[in-house]
């Protein structure tokens, strides 16, 4: 099943590193979230979209991980080409990620 | 037995950067919910505009709203309301003369301004050779292409100015948060260094300082996440207690406050939740709980905050020429084969500017201008090209936007050509050590 079938998410900017939070909708799905959706399933999907790391954070309070992206906005928004500077659509990129094992 | 009631403060958002709109700011300035506003105008691009605008021209470089927004705001400055803001972008002295300007117009006689200096860390970064890790260079080594340094600055210094009766502080770049940090920590008689208090106000801060991030707006996503009203969304406002806060909106106001929207908003823009760094503490939202209280209030609380980071975050800015933008589109079978085959033109007859142009990229819009090629679809039944150019050299730069526009002479049924070509400045970050920042303050009079 596809992210976006459990969750939402948001992405944001600061120079270029671009951080991207996934809650659930049910919190019954949290742990399939923690499971599934590893810091290695998000650099996989975004490919070269990242040139440096990928960390997650866990947001176990209110049912989110946040992964930080490391050189993901190609300079940052000031610098880049890039057509979305900010890197906003990236929240819809993740959502498109397919969870291996599906619902638990 | 009653205690004495818990003293609790309302302030509200009134912009989330340089271009907000101007009518849901009126509307929280006219409900009487609220005693203190907070205007967040900036953000990295918008700071370097700022910055642009004072090259062209050193009497500007401020908000370019004030002229507009100030009238509008007659009611609620007559009536006491405050107003802390970083309306001063590249220019906090013509921010407080066209503040104080306005003002005088519309016969708003001795209102107490407060002015924010020092945030101008220029000469600093260039005496220190602050390195540029983003750039992998230094500021030295860059030399006279580096056109600005900004400093992020915290809450004191609009202590400051509200102890001194300020009704409207301004600023340069006041970071995002301590414009509510400011006025939390005056108005409930908090200390600077009282850091989980500190932190509480931060978070407050950062769940306003986006404006309708809040309420609904970049969050619609149908059929799975739909808000009421999303063209009439309401800026958030909070009832900030010590310990805990209730944010909401006005009613009539469009969008939600509810945990869906308070959840990505907590944690927007922030990397360590644990180790949130602002000027003003290193804010910890590790154990925030979010509490919906329906009718469109969430309360939270659980914020914490340890000391200030001992380095200020820098934004440098870096000449880098110009960028120039062409577009042009195709439809109908084979576009995407015919948007490729313009993309190889453009390319050869910019061949020429050689070792001139920085940086180039073409984009196929429709197909994978956003994510390259991690998402693959069918056939699309019309493309828009994107060139995209950075050049010191302006000839350059025009001549990748009349190429562009030359495109209706070459693949079949290029379409609707545009181009913009607009000064490149950069902005990146470096860090100074706080305490070689040097703020000062002044309050004067209309």
């Amino acid at each position: 099943m596809k992210l976006r079938e459990m969750a939402y998410s948001r992405s944001g900017d600061k120079g270029d590193v671009s951080n991207i939070c996934v809650f659930v909708y049910d919190q019954a799905d949290y742990p399939t979230l923690v499971e599934q959706l590893t810091a290695d399933v998000v650099r996989e999907h975004f490919g070269a979209l990242v040139q440096g790391t990928v960390v997650r954070y866990e947001l176990p309070n209110v049912h989110g991980l946040n992964f930080v992206l490391d050189r993901a906005l190609g300079g940052g928004v000031s610098m880049t080409l890039r057509v979305d500077p900010h890197g906003k659509a990236f929240q819809s990129l993740i959502l498109d990620i397919d969870l291996p094992g599906g619902r638990r | 037995m009653l205690g004495a009631p818990t003293p609790v403060l309302s302030i509200g958002s009134g912009s989330a950067y340089a271009n907000d709109r101007l009518a849901p700011a009126v509307a929280m300035a006219d409900s009487g919910r609220v005693s203190v506003m907070g205007f967040d105008c900036l953000a990295e691009r918008t700071m370097a505009l700022a910055q642009i605008r004072r090259r062209q021209d050193p009497s500007a470089g401020q908000d370019e709203r004030i002229g507009a927004l100030v009238p509008l705001l007659r009611g609620y400055l007559s009536r006491g309301g405050k107003v802390v803001g970083n309306f001063g972008a590249a220019n906090p002295d013509a921010a407080y003369e066209e503040f104080a300007a306005r003002l005088r117009k519309v016969g708003l006689l001795g209102v107490r301004i407060g002015v924010i200096r020092g945030d101008d860390v220029h000469d600093l970064v260039t005496r220190l050779d602050c390195a540029l890790p983003e750039l992998g260079t230094t500021v030295g080594a860059l030399g006279d292409r580096i056109v600005s340094a900004n400093a992020y600055i915290g809450a004191a210094p609009i202590v400051d100015c509200l102890r001194e009766d300020a009704q409207i502080v301004l600023g340069g770049r006041l970071a995002d948060p301590s414009l509510f940090v400011g006025p939390i920590c005056h108005e409930l008689g908090w200390d600077l260094t009282d850091w989980d208090r500190v932190g509480h106000a931060t978070m407050v801060g950062h769940l306003l300082e986006c404006g309708v991030h809040s309420t609904g707006g970049n969050f619609e996503d149908p059929p799975y996440r739909l808000v009421p009203d999303p063209h009439n969304l309401g800026y958030p406002l909070a009832d900030v207690d010590d310990g805990s806060v209730v944010v909401t909106k006005l009613p009539g106001t469009g969008g939600a406050v509810d945990e869906l929207t308070m959840k990505t908003q907590l944690y927007y823009e922030i990397h360590d939740p644990a180790r949130y760094l602002t000027p003003d503490v290193t804010a910890d939202f590790t154990g925030v709980t979010i509490e919906d209280l329906g009718d469109n209030r969430v309360r939270l609380s659980g914020a914490r905050g340890r000391e200030w980071p001992s380095h200020l975050k820098v934004l440098v800015g870096v000449d880098q020429g110009w960028k120039a933008v062409g577009e042009m589109s195709y439809g109908g079978p084979g576009c995407a084969d015919r948007a490729r085959r313009a993309e190889e033109i453009v390319r050869a007859r910019l061949d020429a500017f050689g070792s001139d142009i920085d940086d180039l990229r073409v984009d196929l819009q429709g197909v994978g201008s956003l994510f390259g090629d991690r998402l693959v679809g069918g056939e699309p039944t019309e493309v828009r090209l994107r060139l995209a150019v950075r050049t010191p050299n302006l000839e350059a730069a025009r001549a990748a936007v009349h190429e562009v526009e030359l495109l209706y002479f070459g693949p079949a049924g290029g379409g609707g050509a545009t181009g913009s070509v607009v000064p490149a400045l950069g902005v990146t970050p470096a860090y100074v050590p706080r305490e070689q920042v040097r703020l000062e303050t002044e309050v004067l009079e209309t």
